[in-house]
């Protein structure tokens, strides 16, 4: 179902900004229980901290030691997920490994934290372990396992708007930035946005507002009036792999720190991940010392990452709730959420959901949805704990492997391969365009790479770039130089991932993409004097 | 089990079969003189065909690149180009395209300025020589004529009508059509290269003709992607226009396309016939500088090669080629451990922004030379008194970016083998 | 290195095995997905597979389906894709594992039954030929030669003769359904007087236990074949002409670790220096009627062996044969050249279509020379390059060297013309 626009006005009774895990929760959420809602977002679906993620599902044992709350709230939410939506995760297991130089007495603690907290701990030799995950170091002199899983934070989303969309017809508008709220005795009235991408403003008017912006919820907050809202934007960098590295999570048994979790991601893997302070959301990219940093101290676990190539590196801003007297290092930062009504606001009609982690943002989006259901004079209960999330033809494509797997199975010759390192066939980015959502009649190629696997491997959309726009020209989806203007920013970004990781076996990759974009192409001077 | 080393002796060893080896070659044999080549095809592999002398500078959009190359020498002594005197940068491209064509690969003479050529996507292109397959597209293209471009069934990522989406504003008459090529029209993926194969078959030119001529129309020249032929585009070239009775004009594809495979056959083939030493696609595993001159050691399947010759001229390119290597903080050259003048440490590598039109640091890394185009080593001296470099290995450039590729590869070989020769 | 199953094929880790057994920088993980070993590999789009899609494929840990495909017993393991790769990746080297890999009963049966009857007699020929009918046609043979001419009169073809200087092979074609195909190459030896000898053991050229991707049986194929050599002491092993034979047996040595005492000679290199040593006169003056030849490189003696050199002594034997402008060389050629799809087992793996659709692209090369007659020193390319003919509707014949060779020197019998066609039948006679 495609978004429609006018511009003019929109009417609904939910409107949520913010297109991560929490905010299109919490539209699923209230769809379930018969709530119409318009999703807005200034970029596209999981532009914030659910698209700069590891894609791990805590079992929550990371937390065992410092947070056992978070830690219990982690495993209870975790299976959940793995009951509602299975289809996003890969519950692969992961191990705790503590290698020489680690605190020992922290590694001994760590079982019995993780009891406390529920969570099933095993202990394991470090030959087992090796047994287990021979990539790891011979260094490793405790061990672990404990029911660590990975989830695709863009399937999840993809699925919640679309059951969203199902349900009540809900509607996502993707580029679509607020401005500002129109306010009147106590009650949001309206929301003025505009298009980013054509300038054209749209007013809708909801009967409530959900912030659920992520890092930007700061921002929101306070173009409602509302200052109680205070984040700590705690900048992670992550970098991923060529070929997937073992079959489970490995965690560094130690206190969080740099380089410490090396996540499968289905035919990559994910390293990471750094924790930085900064203070603006503006230009967060990847650096050259973050990179080497994750590499040092992944080394340490997994001897193999000293030559493994890396095909890009990506960061993401946690939005941390700042508690009083938190200090500086956003890892003490508390990871939990927070629910604000804003009464003391003095808005009746105005929630933000702060905070949290991508394996409890069912839970953010419940606590969400049961204050905004009250509100709206709606008694129906939260179904997301046992509700299954459908899936769909054209929300299936940000799987690792399951394009090739379709392929394999289906054999259709004249499906022509797209994307091949990834394989993903012409037919996926047909039903990407045609439905998935947040589709339009200009879909940019950053859009179908968010709903789908193109540009993510080896090559980085050097060469799936200039198939992907034929095959969007040759569908009639482009039919004017602006299609132009899509490659050219889609490959723009794929560059600021890669450069951070462009050396070795990587560098001939980079090199050729800008020969072939320069070179033969003329992306860098495009509509110019000629 | 008793293997008979092999052992070669050549006058001049050219390590890189990419354009400025295989210029370097050419101009060798003009002189009369002894040469082994020994290369693995790296990015030459990936080009479109055309030879670019310079297509943009500090200012934009170059359209007189000999005027351009006077600002150049102005702009940025260090560029290995600048240090080219004109005359010898005009025989040398003159004497490469004239051999090109002397080969069966028919190129323009290069002229006084640049040429707006067509790319894929419908954008355009400057630069200098054009290979007669291609060029009847400026014509067309400058009249506005009438133009059919045709597009194929299967071929992955050439789109007509990207290129005329594209094109559409500065040339209306275009229209596109696809259609499947004879016997490889199931749907299934096809290749630019297996297309040219079989346009060497004249009964599958015919074929094609008869499939193509119901759709001309009013149409005044036809446009294709670059599949005529690989081994004697002219011919294909020439008997398709007859057939179809206008104009034809290939249009460069994405790789793995044709236009690189056309200059590696025709050196592998033509080098040999005329006296080189050529071992195709292998690497020199290990190069010696010795007091005598130079030997190359490199291994086939059948074993070890060795080339020993009294002069060397390294153009073994960059990164895609092999020529330089990084590891995550320092670029090396491969061989001859020579200098890489560089930017200090990955974060200045590359720039945030991936279209800066100031380009990327990495970009000018490479080796420089002294003013006999001898590669230096680390203490700032020629590594070896008779080893000298040329191509895109040189720092102080950015062919992509310039659109100075075949330039570079070309004068600087020239330069390079005149250096090699020259007595004392 | 065992099955559970031996129905299922033993699934390999593709990704692992790629870093264990290709050379770094070369390997997998060096991959650009540029697509030109694709675009050259005549195997592209069979099973809707490719080269590219293979390495794609084990990055992306799809070894269910590598383990399974039929494609690898389409790709002959020509080693193109390495030879075109800007990396050197070479592809074939895991599709020979790939074959390894499949139970026995699931192989392409005329390739496994080739290896077992090469397994089951010291002679090693796939077609089941022992000792004594090689013998036998061997002697035979010999008295019809004889027969031909006085200067023939005594010539030998002799069997196990210790110390002779030239271990010949010898393809399990002609002794068992074309004998009278042998005599050319024996009056060849007669005419430059070379020192050579067949053996009754390890006689046989073939080796299909390679094909199999069973390394041990391949190892067993060599080790007879080095033994019976290094029995009879000769200096030369010297391959007939026979790409693959040529190809197993010097890298089975290397690969097996294998004591040799001898080189590994081909027939053609010694065709090319017995010319130039002007003890093999051989001109182009028989080809009044400008019959245009080409040539066809075999790939396992060519781009995976001996390389140009090769390349280059095949083309001066084949100018100097039939006449400089009389010879059109196909393009690619070389070691750039295309295999031609009868190797790998190909011929004996009953999958036809894919064998044509795979050798169509050497049609056109043939088709596109205009040539009347294709030369090759390879038998797996001379049946493919005579089936593709059958089947394209090709106008052209396919000869081995040897049978030029003798017709220029008015030595070749009237009963070894079975390859020429009625413009060169009766020439000489």
């Amino acid at each position: 179902m495609r978004a429609t626009r006018h511009g003019g006005v929109l009417e609904t009774e939910a409107l949520i900004i913010g297109g991560g895990a929490t905010g299109t929760g919490v539209m699923r959420d209230l769809a379930l229980r018969g709530i119409h809602c318009i999703l807005i977002d200034r970029r596209d679906l999981n532009a914030g901290a659910s698209g700069g993620n590891h894609g791990l599902l805590h079992s929550g044992a990371r937390y065992a030691v410092g947070d056992p709350d978070t830690a219990a709230e982690c495993r209870r939410e975790g299976d959940i997920l793995k009951a509602v939506a299975p289809e996003c995760i890969d519950a692969c297991g992961g191990l705790f490994v503590a290698v020489e130089g680690d605190d020992p007495e922290y590694a001994e603690r760590f079982s019995e934290h993780c009891r406390t907290a529920g969570i099933e701990c095993t202990t394991v030799t470090p030959a087992e372990a090796r047994e287990l995950e021979p990539c790891l170091s011979e260094k490793v002199f405790a061990a672990y396992r404990v029911p660590d899983a990975t989830v695709d934070p863009f399937r999840i989303t993809l699925e919640n708007v679309n059951h969203a969309q199902q349900l009540t017809q809900s509607l996502f508008l993707a580029h679509t930035e607020l401005e500002r709220f129109v306010v009147d005795d106590g009650t949001v009235r309206s929301a003025i946005c505009r298009d980013t991408r054509t300038g054209e403003t749209i007013t809708i008017r909801a009967r409530q507002v959900v912030n659920a912006a992520g890092a930007w919820a700061m921002r929101v907050a306070r173009l409602a009036g509302c200052s109680g809202v205070e984040l700590l934007y705690s900048k992670g960098t992550l970098i991923i792999s060529n070929a997937r590295i073992g079959r489970r999570v490995i965690n560094r048994l130690r206190r969080p720190g740099d380089g410490d979790i090396l996540v499968p991601g289905g035919t990559v893997s994910l390293l990471g991940t750094t924790s930085e302070t900064v203070q603006s959301l503006d230009d967060v990219h990847p650096t050259v010392a973050e990179v080497d940093r994750l590499v040092a101290e992944g080394v340490a676990m997994v001897p193999q990452i000293a030559h493994t190539r890396f095909i890009r590196a990506f960061s993401g801003v946690r939005p941390l709730l700042m508690a009083a007297g938190a200090d500086a290092d956003g890892r003490k930062a508390s990871r939990g959420f927070s629910l604000f009504d804003h009464e003391s606001d003095g808005l009746a009609n105005f929630a933000t959901v702060a905070g949290g982690k991508l394996t409890t943002f069912r839970l953010m989006a419940e606590k969400t949805g049961d204050l905004v259901a009250r509100r709206l004079g709606n008694s129906e209960p939260c179904k997301t704990a046992s509700t299954p999330l459908p899936s769909a033809d054209a929300i299936r494509w940000t799987e690792p492997g399951f394009a090739p797997r379709y392929w394999a199975a289906r054999r259709e010759p004249g499906d022509l391969i797209v994307c091949e390192c990834e394989m993903v066939p012409a037919s996926a980015i047909d039903s990407i365009v045609e439905n998935a959502p947040g589709a339009d009649s200009q879909m940019s190629l950053n859009a179908i790479a968010v709903r789908s696997r193109v540009g993510k491997g080896t090559c980085q959309g050097a060469f799936c770039s200039l198939r992907l726009t034929s095959h969007l020209y040759d569908r009639q989806v482009y039919d004017s130089p602006a299609g132009l203007r899509h490659t050219r920013d889609f490959v723009a970004q794929r560059f600021k991932g890669v450069a951070p990781v462009a050396w070795g076996e990587h560098l001939p990759q980079l090199e050729l993409a800008e020969a072939l974009h320069c070179g033969l192409l003329g992306l860098d001077h495009l509509a110019e004097d000629t | 089990m008793i293997k008979q080393p092999r052992h070669h002796r050549a006058e001049l060893l050219v390590i890189g079969s990419g354009l400025a080896g295989m210029a370097a070659s050419l101009f060798a044999l003009d002189r009369g003189v002894e040469v082994a080549l020994v290369g693995n095809t790296g990015a030459i592999a990936f080009t479109t065909g055309y030879l670019d002398l310079l297509g943009y500078d500090g200012k934009g959009l170059v359209h007189d690149p000999w005027q351009a190359l006077a600002r150049l020498r102005e702009d940025e002594p260090r560029h290995p180009l600048g240090n080219v005197a004109e005359d010898d940068i005009r025989d040398a491209f003159t004497r490469f395209t004239r051999a090109l064509t002397e080969m069966g690969l028919g190129y323009a003479a290069p002229g006084p300025r640049n040429v707006l050529a067509l790319t894929p996507a419908g954008t355009l292109k400057p630069t200098l020589s054009l290979p007669l397959t291609m060029q009847p597209a400026l014509a067309a293209m400058a009249r506005g004529l009438d133009t059919l471009v045709v597009d194929f069934i299967g071929l992955n990522g050439f789109s007509a009508r990207e290129l005329v989406a594209n094109l559409a504003p500065r040339w209306p008459g275009l229209r596109t059509q696809r259609i499947g090529f004879p016997d490889m029209d199931s749907g299934a993926e096809v290749y630019a290269e297996v297309l040219a194969r079989a346009l060497e078959v004249p009964a599958t030119r015919q074929r094609l003709a008869e499939r193509i001529r119901p759709l001309l129309g009013s149409a005044k020249a036809l446009g294709l992607p670059a599949i005529l032929g690989v081994h004697r585009p002219d011919h294909v070239h020439r008997e398709l226009q007859s057939l179809l009775g206008v104009p034809v004009f290939e249009i460069p594809t994405m790789p793995p396309a044709v236009p690189g495979v056309r200059l590696r056959e025709l050196f592998e083939t033509r080098l040999p016939q005329r006296g080189v030493a050529l071992e195709p696609q292998h690497k020199v595993k290990r190069l010696e500088l010795l007091p005598q001159g130079i030997t190359a050691r490199l291994e086939d399947p059948y074993g070890e090669v060795t080339i020993e010759a009294a002069a060397a001229v390294l153009a073994t390119g960059r990164f895609t080629s092999g020529g330089l290597s990084a590891d995550s903080d320092r670029i090396r050259e491969t061989l001859a451990n020579l200098a890489v003048v560089q930017p200090e440490g990955r974060a200045a590598w590359h720039r945030a922004d991936y279209f800066d039109p100031r380009g990327h640091g990495i970009n000018r890394a490479g080796v420089t030379v002294d003013e006999r185009w001898r590669p230096l080593d680390a203490a700032g001296k020629p590594a070896h008194p008779r080893l000298f470099a040329a191509g895109s290995l040189l720092a102080h450039q950015d062919w992509i970016r310039q659109r100075c590729g075949a330039g570079l590869a070309i004068a600087t070989a020239y330069k390079a083998v005149d250096a090699a020769l020259a007595r004392g | 290195m065992e099955t559970a199953s031996q129905t299922a094929s033993r699934t390999i880790d593709f990704k692992a095995a790629a870093r264990e057994l290709l050379p770094p920088g070369a390997s997998y993980d060096a991959c650009l997905s540029c697509g030109l070993c694709s675009a050259g590999c005549p195997a592209s789009g069979l099973e809707g597979m490719d080269p590219r899609r293979f390495i794609r494929m084990a990055m992306l840990d799809m070894n269910e389906e590598l383990s399974t495909t039929a494609w690898i017993w389409t790709c002959t393991q020509c080693q193109r894709c390495k030879y075109i790769c800007p990396m050197s990746i070479d592809v074939s080297v895991l599709v020979g594992l790939a074959r390894g890999a499949w139970p026995s009963e699931k192989k392409p049966r005329g390739i496994v039954r080739s290896c077992e009857a090469q397994l089951r007699f010291p002679g090693t020929s796939a077609m089941g030929l022992q000792e004594e009918d090689f013998v036998e046609a061997v002697e035979e043979g010999v008295t019809a030669v004889r027969r031909q001419s006085d200067r023939f009169a005594r010539l030998e073809a002799p069997i196990d003769k210790q110390g002779a200087y030239f271990f010949v092979n010898q393809n399990s074609r002609e002794p068992a359904t074309e004998p009278e195909e042998m005599g050319p190459l024996w009056k060849i030896f007669e005419y430059v007087g070379a020192d050579w000898t067949y053996s009754s053991k390890g006689w046989a050229a073939e080796n299909f236990c390679m094909f199999t991707g069973d390394d041990e049986a391949w190892r067993r194929m060599v080790e007879q074949r080095v033994d019976a050599v290094n029995h009879l002491g000769c200096k030369v092993w010297l391959n007939t002409e026979c790409g693959h034979s040529f190809y197993t047996l010097w890298k089975g040595v290397e690969r097996f670790g294998l004591k040799a005492d001898f080189e590994a000679g081909s027939l053609v290199s010694y065709y090319a220096r017995w010319i130039r040593e002007g003890r093999l006169p051989v001109n182009a003056e028989w080809n009044t009627q400008g019959i245009k030849f080409t040539v066809q490189d075999p790939c396992q003696l060519v781009r995976k062996s001996l390389g140009d050199t090769m390349a280059d002594d095949l083309r001066f034997v084949a100018r100097t044969l039939v006449g400089e402008a009389n010879f059109i060389d196909m393009a690619p050629s070389r070691s750039a050249n295309y295999c031609c799809g009868g190797g790998g087992g190909f011929l004996q793996a009953g999958m036809k279509e894919l064998r044509w659709a795979y050798g169509k692209r050497k049609f056109d090369q043939i088709a596109t020379t205009q040539a009347d007659y294709v030369l090759t020193p390879c038998h797996n390319c001379h049946s493919q390059i005579e089936d593709l003919g059958q089947h394209f509707q090709g106008h052209y014949r396919v000869v081995h060297l040897w049978t030029l060779i003798c017709l220029s020197l008015g030595i070749l019998g009237a009963d070894e013309r079975k390859y020429l066609g009625p413009d060169l039948a009766r020439l000489g006679l």
